[in-house]
């Protein structure tokens, strides 16, 4: 059995990117099952989907916990650690990054088990497109990758899947998925199938578990305020703005007013402060600010300190 | 009418008590209202929150709130906040509850909710004379699953369920509020900081059903780039589409009457869900006849 995982944002279109690939398995007569996990639907936010395609019958069922292959929308995701992008990898395990820092730098830089693959999307992808295409190239690259799908099954999978969508956003993504599935070849058919997993195998969900509340309350109950500040929203964030203190008239109002995260502060003296731990990066207060005192720079990946998890 | 000390800008609350990681998408115009109107409210509050967007604003065990807050059902923000309501008075009456400890109840609840499924018990809880603050952020679609049309989407507009552009009408929440005579209702938009800030202070105030009705500009689904959201309330505002209004002791005044009102199409053009009305070739019909709608309500203000 194949099991694929697909990382990226809410809104780079992940979830399509599975029913994408899945439909090509089926058209290529395997069984396949697809979904997508997300919390609350919001863009931004790290999200997976996922598919299991095998010639037999899929009796196994939830997140898929031992990936034969890893796709990755953009290399922002790799040290979030709410993405769980490297969770349950192993040296079996083949990751491709859509990223401009070639493969055996960050098989280097993770310490990485299996095998990397580096896929700038400004290769596969035409400049200008109009629509976000990484779901598509993800979609290539991952049936160029499993050596079981052929080129020309690629094109009624995405017609099937996307005819609502018109014939212009079929002919992009299409484009883009053939250049990625091209770009594949030396690599074809170098992710393998797993084999049945066990009972032994079962790993528990990371999660902690919370006791039951007494039953006279019979609901969870917060004790402490403003608990939410615990999340790092910051890590939503693909551009960072940025205040340029010189040109800043000290209003005291607009930028922290407009913010709708309350992720900009103001000191008694009137100087604001963003706090990049939680701000998600939506840029209102660039829009905002009145002597434009504020400007943006493209948030560039952390330097990562260790290996895989 | 009692004076606010809310005169200038300067006078906003200089300190944001909403807590920051929420997970709300990024440009929020919804949160972007809530923010400012739960400055000015502060802790002693309990919000009761029917099912949308915001639901997702407190997930066990993380809550932005420095308050109490309460999960309800779509249909049922009203219910719950008379519940609520009942059982502070009857604590307080049983001595049971310091009266300086009462806190404030709010409901909270989506377009979708307030204008469609939780329009019954609401209507319900007002002919009650429930001492409540009703705040509906309204984006004009069922947002929290991915823009379905609802009540509140406007004529024309594309959505998720109404590809070729919607065929009902926005209803008017504003007026069906006016018309069971509550204690105050306003319409606010999180772009208009100094007008909320006096709205929500004067409902504040008041003892009785209040309806505070924010606008609540929406990236993802109204299909613009988040950065944009206080620009696009801004429009809203200066082209008559979404008025600024309160009705307060059976009184309807506008607060924010836009002179010159720029062409509505200024406002429509930046948003995804209206593109079908100019691409692949403008639809001067359908322009024509949302001016017109907004027209005709401005004949209508004195």
């Amino acid at each position: 059995m194949f099991r694929i995982r697909f990382h990226g944002r809410g809104g780079q279109g992940m979830k399509t990117a599975a029913n994408l690939l899945s439909r090509a398995f089926f058209l290529e007569g395997y069984e396949i099952q697809d979904a997508p996990r997300y919390g609350s639907e919001r863009r931004g936010a790290p999200i997976f989907a996922y598919v299991r395609a095998d010639r037999e019958p899929i009796l196994e069922r939830g997140a898929i916990t031992r990936p034969d292959l890893i796709l990755v929308a953009d290399d922002s995701l790799i040290h979030n650690p709410s993405a769980g992008v490297l969770q349950n990898v192993n040296s079996r395990t083949v990751l491709l990054i859509h990223s401009e820092v070639p493969g055996e730098v960050w098989k280097d830089r993770l310490q990485f088990p299996g095998t990397i693959i580096g896929l700038p999307l400004s290769a596969v992808a035409r400049s200008g497109a109009q629509i976000p295409v990484v779901s598509a190239s993800c979609t290539g690259a991952a049936a160029g990758l499993v050596g079981v799908i052929r080129r020309e099954t690629l094109e009624p999978a995405l017609r099937e899947e996307l005819t609502r969508l018109g014939e212009s956003v079929i002919a992009q993504n299409l484009e883009t998925a053939l250049s990625a599935y091209d770009a594949m070849q030396p690599y074809a058919g170098c992710v393998k199938e797993g084999g049945a997993l066990s009972a032994e195998d079962y790993a528990p969900p990371d999660w902690i578990e919370i006791p039951y509340e007494d039953s006279t309350i019979s609901a969870p109950v917060i004790y402490r305020t403003a608990t939410s500040e615990q999340i790092q929203t910051g890590l939503w964030r693909t551009r960072r703005p940025l205040i340029d203190y010189s040109h800043c008239n000290r209003c005291s109002w607009v930028c922290s007013t407009f913010c709708p995260d309350s992720a900009i502060h103001v000191d008694p003296d009137r100087t604001p402060h963003i706090d990049y731990e939680h701000c998600k990066g939506c840029m209102i207060c660039l829009a905002v600010c009145p002597p434009h005192a504020i400007y943006m720079e493209k948030e560039q990946p952390a330097p990562i300190e260790g290996g895989a998890r | 009418m009692s004076e606010g000390t809310i005169k200038s800008m300067k006078n906003l609350p200089q300190e944001h008590i909403l807590g920051e990681g929420t997970s709300l998408c990024a440009g929020c115009g919804g949160l972007g209202a809530l923010h400012q109107i739960y400055d000015l409210l502060g802790e002693k509050t309990v919000i009761v929150n029917a099912a949308g967007c915001m639901t997702s604003l407190a997930i066990y065990p993380y809550t932005p709130f420095r308050g109490s807050w309460l999960y309800t059902a779509m249909a049922s923000a009203a219910s719950g906040a008379q519940g609520i309501r009942d059982a502070l008075d009857v604590l307080i009456a049983q001595g049971r509850l310091p009266t300086e400890d009462d806190l404030t109840v709010i409901a909270l609840a989506g377009d979708g909710s307030s204008y469609g499924m939780g329009l019954s018990a609401t209507s319900a809880a007002i002919e009650r004379n429930l001492d409540f603050l009703y705040i509906c952020y309204d984006n004009e679609g069922y947002g929290n699953t991915g823009q379905q049309f609802s009540a509140a989407t406007p004529w024309g507009a594309r959505t998720t369920t109404s590809r070729g552009g919607h065929h009902g009408k926005k209803k008017d929440l504003f007026a069906i509020w006016a018309a069971h005579h509550p204690v105050y209702a306003a319409t606010v938009i999180g772009a208009e900081p100094l007008d909320l800030a006096r709205k929500v202070e004067k409902a504040i105030r008041l003892r009785g059903p209040r309806l505070i009705l924010a606008m609540a500009p929406c990236p993802t689904g109204w299909g613009y780039d988040p950065q944009e959201t206080v620009e696009i309330g801004r429009l809203a505002v200066r082209c008559g589409i979404w008025p600024l209004k309160e009705y307060e002791e059976g009184r309807l005044t506008h607060t924010r009457i836009p002179q010159p009102r720029i062409p509505v199409e200024e406002y429509l053009q930046k948003q995804s869900r209206f593109r079908h009305l100019f691409k692949p070739e403008r639809n001067a019909e359908a322009i024509a006849h949302i001016q017109a709608e907004v027209d005709r309500y401005w004949s209508n203000v004195a």
